[in-house]
Parts: structure tokens; sequence; C-alpha cells
């Protein structure tokens, strides 16, 4: 669709682009971020035909860009600028209707087709309700919604945003990039979007492009731009990446500077991890965060825990997709168990499969064991033996019960204070 | 409610007021007639006698339709040169367009350089060069890369602008045998109007606006700022250069007859965008005709108020227009522009 090759760009001496090489799929949405000055909205402009680049090839549907005239570039491409506001005083209709100046003739006719794909671009953006209002009368996130429905007249295979959501509210952020993502899945339209936002356009696009200081730093799946080296380096500063449990995609936090003592945390306390399909994620991550020693086990590989300690490096007891729990892996397990100081049972469902991860602790005594969202009843799946085994386990080791995540958190900085840090 | 007009009533109320008002015109002059009688003149000259179908017809008539296309050029002119230029404090004096007309004629009137050619007269002709070679000084002085960026433009047309005006200065002394009528023509007068003058300026004129008809659906996409304009398929450079020169063209028609008439191509527009809206379709032929209708009613007060002498009509434009746009800046409260 969209092919750069070695693009560089100045202005007067100052080089703002350097060797910019990069390939949008069709039907793809890749999303460009970077610290301000990095020269995102320049690399906009100069796939736009805005600016031209001093070296390299920009290459549309195999053609030179600078081969397209405006008027057949226009019909491929539309652009959904920065500063969308307008001068004059043109009507939402007449507005959008000049995203049909590409397919119209030197008088401006509007043809039935014309009005047909102006009222679907309506419709779609939802601002056929304000099509008389004066588009000076419009909200920020209204009039954003305007220009996106001028852009889809003009019935475009790429469509470029620079900001979309700058400066608007997050419902309307969310609803803007919604739109987008509609757009880019029900009208085939490839995307690529300029965002200050990381957090924002992480959750919808494919693939990231991190630009710094005018070069590619970084680009591929979110997940892998998106990570605490790459930002820390990049915007200088200390973040933090999480994961949104919704979209499980990747999300920045930053880290303030902490203020007075500053805690030292110890690294040698061991947690055992009793999870699955997906109940330990945050657990593992608040315990990536306490630097604490993570064992998880029995996991079954493929299982969306097994990934998520996969990928933060845990230490896992696992077993073949589906498989039931055999000696070896319940041997390897125990000694973990055996080793760690405290043992967290996420609320994940027992039955017949997995129910040897619960059972083993009643080979110990005296151990700290915490059992998040104690919804028993419904997480039973072995007619009633694995409440049984739980208050076995009860009587011989010190059980708290805590609701969820967040307490979990809460729990572990007072209770274990004084082992965890410092 | 004007406002609550649709655009066709609109045009059909300005086009009558337009007509109304030529006929009023016509009756005005050292010789008062009824508007009846100065329709029985146009209409069945027959049964009129031979004084009185020449005052109307080959005094009267020409300078209300020169009026007319002078009021109505300056007017377009203002209009392509804020929408180009998306600013509002825009008319052809002010680019230096005008300035360059008038050196191109005073140097033709002070060269002996006027003749004829088919229908095209060498005054509009040397206006047009004057403007052409004052807007190309202009825009490439402005230029920066490949954009011309408003600021710029306008500060290097007040800035030729001067140097032109010294220049026509330093003109008017060495052709001092010509300095009456020199004077006379840059204080912007119509009093001497005639057929052949119409003939002079028309070609001229209608070629000028026969370029910026067929760039005017561009200059719509223009007011959302070139980028914008570009991005929806319009060449803006291309089309800017067209525009600009379609406007030299009908100012250099304008000014080699009329001379230098202020005020109307800064101040028609900016009525015409308030009773019509900022689409050029209906913005264009609006301002047209009511800028005719100002430039008649102008030049029949120019006549009237020392009556017999004549002002120079550029004194009332300025005179007139002036109070009325600070009324309108005052009086409207939502942006003109």
């Amino acid at each position: 669709m969209l092919k750069l090759e070695n693009i560089d760009f100045s202005y007067g001496d100052v080089k703002i682009l350097k060797k910019i090489d990069f390939h949008l799929k069709e039907n793809e949405f890749i999303g460009i971020i970077g610290p301000n000055g990095s020269g995102k909205s320049t690399l906009l402009k100069n796939i736009s035909k805005l600016l031209n680049p001093d070296n390299g090839f920009i290459y549309l549907d195999k053609n030179l860009l600078n081969d397209y005239s405006y008027k057949e570039l226009a019909k491929k491409m539309a652009v959904v600028p920065q500063d969308t506001k307008v001068k004059f005083n043109f009507s939402v209709y007449d507005l959008i209707m000049m995203g049909r100046n590409p397919y119209q003739d030197r008088w401006g006719r509007i043809t039935t087709e014309d009005k047909r794909k102006v009222n679907e671009a309506m419709e779609l953006t939802d601002t056929k309700k304000f099509k008389n209002k004066s588009i000076q009368n419009l909200s920020g996130g209204e009039r954003q919604r305007v220009i996106i429905a001028r852009a889809i007249v003009q019935e475009p295979e790429l469509l470029l945003l620079d900001e979309p959501t700058a400066s608007l509210d997050i419902n309307y952020q969310r609803n803007i990039f919604d739109l987008i993502s509609d757009l880019n899945e029900r009208l085939d339209m490839s995307v690529l979007a300029v965002s200050h936002d990381l957090n924002l356009i992480s959750q919808y696009c494919d693939r990231l492009i991190l630009l710094n200081d005018g070069k590619i730093y970084s680009m591929g799946k979110v997940d892998d731009v998106i990570t605490k080296e790459n930002i820390s380096e990049v915007y200088n500063t200390d973040v933090d990446i999480k994961y949104n449990p919704i979209t499980e995609r990747p999300y920045v936090i930053i880290v303030p500077r902490k203020k007075g003592s500053t805690k030292n945390i110890k690294s040698d306390f061991k947690v055992h991890l009793i999870c699955g399909g997906g109940t330990g994620k945050n657990i593992m991550n608040i315990l990536k965060d306490l630097k604490v020693n993570v064992t998880c086990g029995v996991l079954n590989r493929g299982d969306s825990d097994w990934e998520e300690a996969k990928r933060l490096n845990f230490d896992i007891v696992e077993i073949p997709p589906f498989a039931p729990i055999d000696k070896e892996a319940m041997t390897k397990n125990e000694k973990k168990i055996k080793n760690s100081d405290l043992i967290i049972v996420s609320g994940t469902p027992f039955g017949w499969g997995n129910l040897d991860n619960i059972k083993v602790l009643n080979n110990f005594k005296n151990k700290d064991i915490i059992f998040i969202d104690d919804n028993l009843d419904k997480r039973d799946f072995t007619d009633g033996e694995f409440t049984q085994i739980l208050s076995e386990i009860e009587e011989n080791n010190k059980v708290y019960e805590i609701n969820n995540d967040k307490e979990l958190c809460k729990f572990l900085n007072t209770k274990y204070e004084e082992i965890l840090y410092d | 409610m004007f406002d609550k007009l649709n655009y066709l009533h609109k045009i059909i109320l300005i086009i009558v007021t337009l007509l109304l008002v030529a006929v009023i015109s016509l009756s005005f002059g050292s010789l008062n007639l009824s508007p009846l009688r100065v329709m029985k003149v146009l209409f069945s000259p027959s049964d009129t006698s031979q004084s009185l179908n020449v005052i109307i017809k080959q005094i009267r008539l020409p300078r209300i339709i020169l009026s007319f296309l002078v009021g109505a050029g300056l007017s377009i002119a203002g209009v392509v040169f804020q929408g180009v230029i998306r600013n509002p404090m825009v008319d052809p004096y002010i680019v230096g367009i005008s300035a360059g007309a008038g050196t191109g004629v005073t140097l033709a009137i002070v060269l002996n350089l006027q003749f004829s050619f088919l229908f095209f007269n060498t005054l509009p002709l040397m206006a047009f060069i004057g403007s052409l070679i004052t807007v190309y000084i202009v825009y490439n002085l402005a230029k920066t890369k490949d954009k011309v960026p408003v600021v710029t433009f306008l500060l290097a047309g007040v800035a030729v602008g001067f140097v032109l005006n010294a220049l026509m200065s330093f003109l008017m002394v060495i052709g001092t045998r010509d300095l009456q009528k020199i004077v006379y023509w840059l204080l912007g007068s119509l009093s001497t109007a005639s057929w052949s003058d119409i003939r002079l300026m028309l070609p001229y004129f209608l070629i000028g606006n026969v370029i910026i008809i067929f760039f005017l659906k561009d200059l719509n996409l223009i007011l959302l700022g070139e980028r914008s304009a570009q991005h929806l398929g319009v060449d803006v450079e291309k089309s800017k250069k067209y525009l600009i020169i379609g406007a030299s063209l009908v100012t250099a028609s304008v000014v080699s007859v009329s001379g230098s008439i202020g005020f109307i191509g800064l101040i028609v527009p900016h009525i015409a965008r308030l009773l019509v809206g900022p689409d050029h379709k209906k913005l264009y032929p609006t301002a047209a005709i009511l800028g005719g209708i100002f430039l008649i009613i102008s030049d029949d007060l120019a006549r009237i108020v020392l009556s017999p002498m004549e002002v120079p009509v550029g004194i009332i434009t300025a005179l007139t227009g002036g109070p009325y746009f600070i009324y309108l800046l005052r009086k409207t409260k939502k942006e003109i522009w």
C-alpha cells in the first residue's frame, strides 16, 4: 500500500528525518509515536505530499507519490490534520461535501452519488444531526468527526491522521479511535496515525513505529515496541509497562520520582503462584513490581497465565497443552512450594485436571497461603472435593482470604513490609 | 429578515435593486428627468428628442454601465484576493496591484503609447502588464521555499506599492505636460466615461472573469487552508497563480479606465459574505452586483454633492465606505471572517 525507502528530510540545515524506511500493508493500522520533535508530523507531511523528501522514495501502490496529481492522490489518500478549526461559516453538510471535490468536475456539480456518499459518511460518523449547523458552532469532538466524515467521502484507501485526539476528552478519544478502528476493519482503509498518546494508540493499532530524533527507533508489534526499555530510553523518563486486561495490550504508566525515604526491595522473598486461565495475570504483575521471586505451577503451555508468566520470566512448572498433571511435574512443583515463603492461589476454577495443584498443599504445614476471590461454589467443578481439600488446608496452614488484586497489593505491603523492604 | 431568505431570493432582490438604482441614476444630472421619461428614452427612442437621446444613451448610460463594471471588477478582485490570501484586510490596492496597473498606465500616458489593436487597447494592456509584473515581484519576494505565506505577501505588497507610487510621482514630474491628466486619473473618476472606455476595458475584464470562474470552486477549498485544500485534491499553487492572474486582469481593466478608486474591493466582499456566506459560488455574483450598485450610487453622489462641479468618485467611496465598514464591524457580533 505505502512504502517508504530511505527518506531524508531537513528544514534548512536541520535534519528532521533520517533514513526512514517502512512498509504499510494493505488494511493495516500503524501508529507512529515518539517524543516532541522526533519528526512524527514531518513524516506525515512527507507522506501526504505537503513536503518533498530530500532523499529517498515514497511509493503508493507501487507508483511514486510524486507521479500522482493532487486530484488522483486525494482519491487514494485522505488526511485528517491536527488542527481542524475552520475559519469560515460553512455548514457541516457543505464541509463534508468538499471531500467529494476530487470526484467533481470544474464547476463542482453535485451528483446523486455525491449526496449518497455524504449521507453514508454522516451516518457512520453520527454527524447527521447537526448537518445544517455551522462548523464553527461545534465542539472539538464533533468537529473532529465532521473532518473524519469529509475524509471518508474521499473514499480513500489510506487514511492519515495527525494527532486525531489531541485536546479531546477521554470519551471523545475513545469515540474517535473506535471510529477509526471501524473504518480500518469495515471499510478496509489502511490507517497511519500519529499520536503522542502512547496508551491510546497502543490499544488500537496493528503495528507501532517509535520515532526518536528523526529515526525509527523501534518498529513492530505493539508488545515489542512498548517496552520499558524502549520507552524509558526514548522519552528519557521512568516508566513501567502494564497490560490492559481487556485488550491484552501494553500500556505505559509513569513512575513518579519517589519522595522521602526510598524503600529498597529485598529480592530473596519467594512466592509460589497457583493460577490458570488468565486469573493470575494481574497478580503476576503485582509480584513483578515487588521484585519478589515467583514460581508458577503447574501450568499448561499455551494457557494465558502461562504466556504472561513466560513474558515476565517467571520460573514455571509446565506441562503440554490440555495434558493432565503428571508425576514428574508434581515432584518439581512440590519442590518449588517447599522453598516458597508464601503461596498465592488465584480465583481460577478447579476441576479434575488441575485439582492436584491444590491437593499438593496438604503435604505442607504452617505455610502462609492467600486465596483470592473466594467464591468457592462457582469455582468447584469436582463435586465438592475441592472444597473439602480447602478446609483441610485451612486447618494446617495460615490462610488469608482476599477479595481482589488491589487488596492483595495492600495486604502484601503491610504484612510483609519488614520482609519485603530493608 | 434578509437572513431568512434563500440564496435565489436574495440574488433576485439584489438584481432588482441594481435595476432600480440604474434607472434612478439615469434620471440624475444637470438635466433632471423622471425615471418614467428615462424608460421611454431607452425603450421607445423615436418619441423623444435627439438631445435627450444623446444625454441618456451617449453620456449617462455608458457612465452607469462603466460604473457597474468598475465596481463589480474591484469587488471581484477583492473577493479573489481575500480568498487566496485568506485575509480580510486584502484588496487589489493593498497587495500593490493597483499601483502596478497605475504605473503601467502612467507610463503609457507619459510615453504616449496609447493605441488600439483589434479589441485590445494598449492602456489596459499596459495596466495589466504593470499589475502582472507587480504581482510577480510581490509573489516571489514573499515566496519561501515553495509556499507563499500570507504575512510576507502582505508586507511585500505594501513595500512594492510604496516603490511604485514613488515611481509614478517621478514619471509625473518628468512628464509635466501630462501632469493634469495623470493626477485626475489617479484620483479616480468616471466623469469621462464613454462607450469607447467600455470597449477598451471589456475584453480584459471578461477574460479575467472567465479565468476566475474556472477556478472558483478551488477558492472554497483554499479557504480551509492550503494544506487541507491540497489534501482534497486541489493543486493549490497552480490555482492560486491563475486566480491571481485573473484578478490582476480584472483590476487592470478597471484601473485603466477609472483610475484609483479605493475601498470597494475591501468592503463589498465583506458585505456580500455577511449576506450569502463564504461559498464563492454565491459570493462571487453577489459581490460583483453589490460592487456595481455601490459604485453607481457613489458616482451619483460624486455628480450631485457639489453640482455642477464633480468630485472624484474615489473620494466618495473612501468617505462612505470607511464609516460603513467601521459600523459593520461594531454591529455584527458574529465573525465576518
